[in-house]
């Protein structure tokens, strides 16, 4: 059966619509997938701030079932705050590569392409992969934990990577890490304590879903040197074993607490019970310390976005090295 | 600097090997922030609250303590329950909220006390001692002086007095804020820096001006030395002149026993306007530290022309205005104002026309504004081009506009550029266009707020956004001639602008005499 195509009709009316847009400045393409009707909405009002903030042209690729036509919304010069081209494409059963290829076609060249994947799976069947095929490679900004709390979006992810390496993956899971690498790195920014980072023995994470544990591990292990040897465990430089317990507690998409167990002491950050969005933060043993409040800064998806395409291009070598030991850590 | 290796893992022991990628933005030092005029209405709506989101950001360091000191009988229990009520109505994160409330309440203490009262200041010094013993803030302090201006002197020398200034810190850093006005003219300015300076070096000063503190005036750098296409016309070949306008449609409000004493040359032209041209006029900076920005902007500003008083009536404008409408209410004249002389003969509208004698803009015009009750806020910069120098296209009605690149600082945040095009058809119409460019503000990654930006600032001894003495200085020398004039004559006219108007035509006919006119507020 031939699959269904995207009438030219409706390209060349996207096409003369942003012709007639007004003068404007373009910060970016945003292409957004997405592949069910059940977050359409989720989506777009999270796109629509993006570009709305950041002026865009921003190309809804939405394969939802029965999800068909296209449509553009072009600048509107009475609208101040409606700064971006938005064109809307239904690309149910359209050929991945048709669609990529569309999208890639209507995008503003020289300026940086931004793909937000809002689908569950990366797996070698959907159309991710077609946006790396050639041309201008985008920054692919896609969320390990946005519907599952499994390891298998960031056990796909990997394996992505290990097939494409040196693209530009951001990875929201492990964005949203930087409150707690900042909490742990602080207890040692102390000189005093700075020795404490070799004797660790034990790493304890409780979060609401695994990919956001599995990359604080893995940040932890790539910063010190670390190497993930098998499911849950870590070796250091010098072949010392590192228990790593992980478990699902708390809130989707949050880490709820840490306890790094070094030969002296514990150090250790946890959600306040009564107040979600203060972390208490202390050290007990030899190197006790007195309590630390630190407030959580919940950072909504649409900022999270907004900071991964404005971080330069390119790759992040403590991520990938972290993204890396993923599968170790989860073998079998 | 010599790294120690740690013996076993061969990582530099001085590096904190978990912080590469992960950059903090919480001061690292410990210190204390010390709040002078602790009750007043700046600490309440703009300092506390500032300092409370400076804790909810994670910005303030892990050691701190903060004291209010003030003439207002209060205790610390007293202080830090006003301080609450401030925050809660006030910050811009809403209602100080458990447990993060109690832990920032328990660093706040208050010393009461007149600013000439040696005691008090021996309080504040035990005060500040417990606080280093107790809170472990390293002897590092910060004053902050919100008060009127005519108490800095006393309270600077009270704090040498006491052993708080920073000869007798042996332990940690001592730095000050200074609220602006610095000084009310070039003889006051001068004194209250020699009282400064017996106590405080000039590195150890931060001059204030929250003004320099939003992020548009901060995009004025970026524009200029973060692209290679305008800095090669940013000079008198091509630039013919230059507009700054700072407006606003408010009054005096409940400042007009201090604004009819100072008026809008001292409220906004001698510094809010002069360092918007100073950035604006600059040579590339060497690097972007504070001195080096700081240099180049004294350099432009000791190159202005001294105005000459025989061309003070040619030069400048002044204005005042009279009843109105704003947004179809009616509002009253400046005269009838509360608190205001109802024969006030001071200006609530001030433009200037000034030149830099300097290679880059040798005769280019610089014109500056500001004015209370305009028809609306408006603050940018105007950069107009020449125009063309030969005139290709075009029927004869055409008119070629002048290219016009305007930097817009408030309430609008962006940059737009005017340039001429063709008119699509068979014949060649040339229509001027325009390209915007805002960026859009509503969440994600935001500046703080000017305070927050500028308190953490001088927290973490960054100058860069405060003014230096000799800048000071040399605006105040410019200004001088047109405000001792200005002081020794009455303006009849006035009031002479309607509010909610353009201004006084006096302005326009200053404009008129280089062919130029205002643009549109």
């Amino acid at each position: 059966m031939t699959p269904p195509a995207i009438p030219t009709g409706d390209i060349d009316l996207i096409r003369s619509e942003l012709a007639r847009a007004k003068p404007h400045i373009t910060t970016m393409n945003l292409i957004v997938w997405i592949d069910r009707e059940s977050n359409r909405d989720w989506v777009l009002q999270r796109a629509i701030k993006i570009s709305e903030k950041h002026p865009s042209r921003t190309i809804i690729l939405d394969a939802s079932p029965g999800r068909v036509g296209a449509h553009v919304r072009p600048l509107d010069p009475n609208d101040p705050a409606q700064q971006s081209a938005f064109i809307d494409i239904g690309v149910a059963g359209i050929p991945s590569q048709e669609a990529c290829e569309i999208a890639t076609s209507l995008a503003i060249p020289d300026v940086l392409t931004v793909l937000c994947w809002s689908a569950e799976t990366l797996d070698d069947s959907t159309a991710f992969r077609c946006f790396f095929s050639a041309g201008e490679l985008p920054v692919a900004v896609v969320d390990s934990s946005l519907g599952v709390r499994d390891a298998a979006t960031i056990l796909e992810l990997a394996k992505f990577y290990s097939e494409h390496p040196g693209v530009s993956l951001r990875d929201l899971a492990w964005m949203r890490l930087h409150m707690w690498q900042d909490i742990i790195a602080h207890f040692f920014d102390d000189p005093a304590l700075r020795d404490e980072l070799f004797s660790i023995r034990k790493l304890r994470i409780v979060a609401g879903s695994d990919a956001e544990a599995l990359y604080l591990g893995g940040w932890l292990a790539s910063r010190l040197g670390w190497s993930a040897t098998a499911r849950n465990e870590f070796a250091d430089r010098n072949g010392q074993h590192i228990e790593f317990e992980h478990e699902r507690g708390g809130q989707a998409r949050r880490v709820y607490s840490v306890a790094l167990t070094t030969a002296t002491s514990v150090y250790q950050g946890s959600v306040d019970e009564g107040d979600a969005s203060v972390v208490r933060v202390w050290v007990e043993g030899t190197n006790a310390r007195e309590e630390r409040l630190v407030p959580v800064k919940a950072i909504d998806t649409a900022s999270l976005i907004e900071r991964a395409a404005l971080e330069d291009p390119g790759t992040d070598e403590i991520f990938e090295r972290a993204l890396r030991m993923v599968p170790t850590l989860m073998a079998d | 600097m010599t790294q120690t290796l740690s013996a076993t893992n061969g990582v530099p022991g001085d590096v904190n090997p978990l912080r590469a990628g992960v950059a903090s933005s919480r001061i690292t030092d410990p210190c204390n922030v010390i709040f002078f005029g602790a009750s007043g209405d700046l600490v309440k709506r703009m300092l506390m609250p500032a300092m409370y989101n400076l804790r909810l950001e994670d910005i303030l360091p892990a050691k701190y303590g903060i004291l209010g000191f003030s003439r207002c009988e209060w205790q610390t229990a007293e202080f830090r329950d006003g301080m609450r009520k401030s925050i809660d109505e006030f910050s811009r994160s809403g209602a100080a909220k458990d447990p993060l409330w109690s832990d920032f309440a328990k660093r706040l203490s208050f010393v009461n006390g007149s600013f000439d009262d040696a005691q008090a200041f021996k309080q504040l010094r035990l005060q500040l001692e417990k606080n280093d013993a107790e809170l472990g803030t390293g002897g590092n302090r910060l004053y902050y002086l919100s008060t009127p201006p005519s108490l800095f002197g006393t309270i600077i020398d009270q704090l040498d007095e006491a052993g708080l200034g920073p000869r007798d810190n042996k332990s940690g850093w001592t730095r000050i804020i200074i609220e602006k006005p610095f000084g009310t003219d070039l003889a006051s300015a001068r004194a209250l820096q020699a009282e400064v300076n017996k106590v405080f070096d000039e590195k150890a000063v931060y001059r204030i001006d929250h003004y320099l503190g939003k992020e548009p005036v901060q995009d004025i750098m970026a524009l200029r030395f973060a692209n290679v296409i305008f800095e090669p016309l940013w000079n008198r070949r091509y630039i013919e002149s230059v507009q700054i306008t700072a407006t606003e449609t408010v009054g005096v409000e409940e400042r007009g026993g201090y604004y009819d004493n100072a008026g809008a040359l001292r409220d906004m032209i001698q510094n809010h306007v002069m360092n918007l041209l100073a950035l604006v006029a600059m040579e590339p900076p060497v690097s972007p530290t504070a001195d080096n920005i700081r240099d180049e902007k004294f350099k432009v500003l000791s190159a202005l022309r001294p105005m000459d008083r025989s061309r003070i009536m040619l030069d400048t404008a002044r204005g005042q205005y009279g009843a109105g409408a704003l947004g179809g209410k009616p509002v009253p004249g400046y005269r009838e104002e509360p608190n205001v002389n109802p024969k006030s003969n001071t200006e609530t509208y001030a433009a200037v026309k000034l030149l830099i004698d300097n290679w880059r803009w040798a005769d280019v015009p610089f014109f500056l504004r500001s004015g209370k009750r305009m028809a609306r806020k408006n603050s940018e910069i105007a950069i107009r081009f020449k125009g063309i120098p030969h005139r290709l296209f075009g029927e004869a009605g055409d008119s070629i506009d002048n290219n016009v690149l305007v930097m817009k600082i408030q309430p609008e945040e962006g940059v737009s550029l005017r340039f001429s095009a063709k008119v699509p058809g068979p014949k060649m119409h040339i229509r001027a266009v325009s390209m915007d460019f805002n960026y859009g503000t509503g969440f994600g990654v935001v500046s703080a707020p000017a305070y927050e930006r500028l308190i953490g600032d001088a927290m973490r001894g960054d100058a860069t956004l405060f003014t230096r003495w000799d800048a000071v200085q040399q605006a105040w020398e410019q200004v001088m001639p047109i405000l001792e004039t200005w002081q020794s004559t009455t303006d009849e006219t006035f009031p002479n602008y309607a509010a909610g108007s353009q201004g006084p035509a006096s302005s326009d006919r200053m404009l008129a005499a280089d062919g130029a006119e205002w643009r549109k507020i």
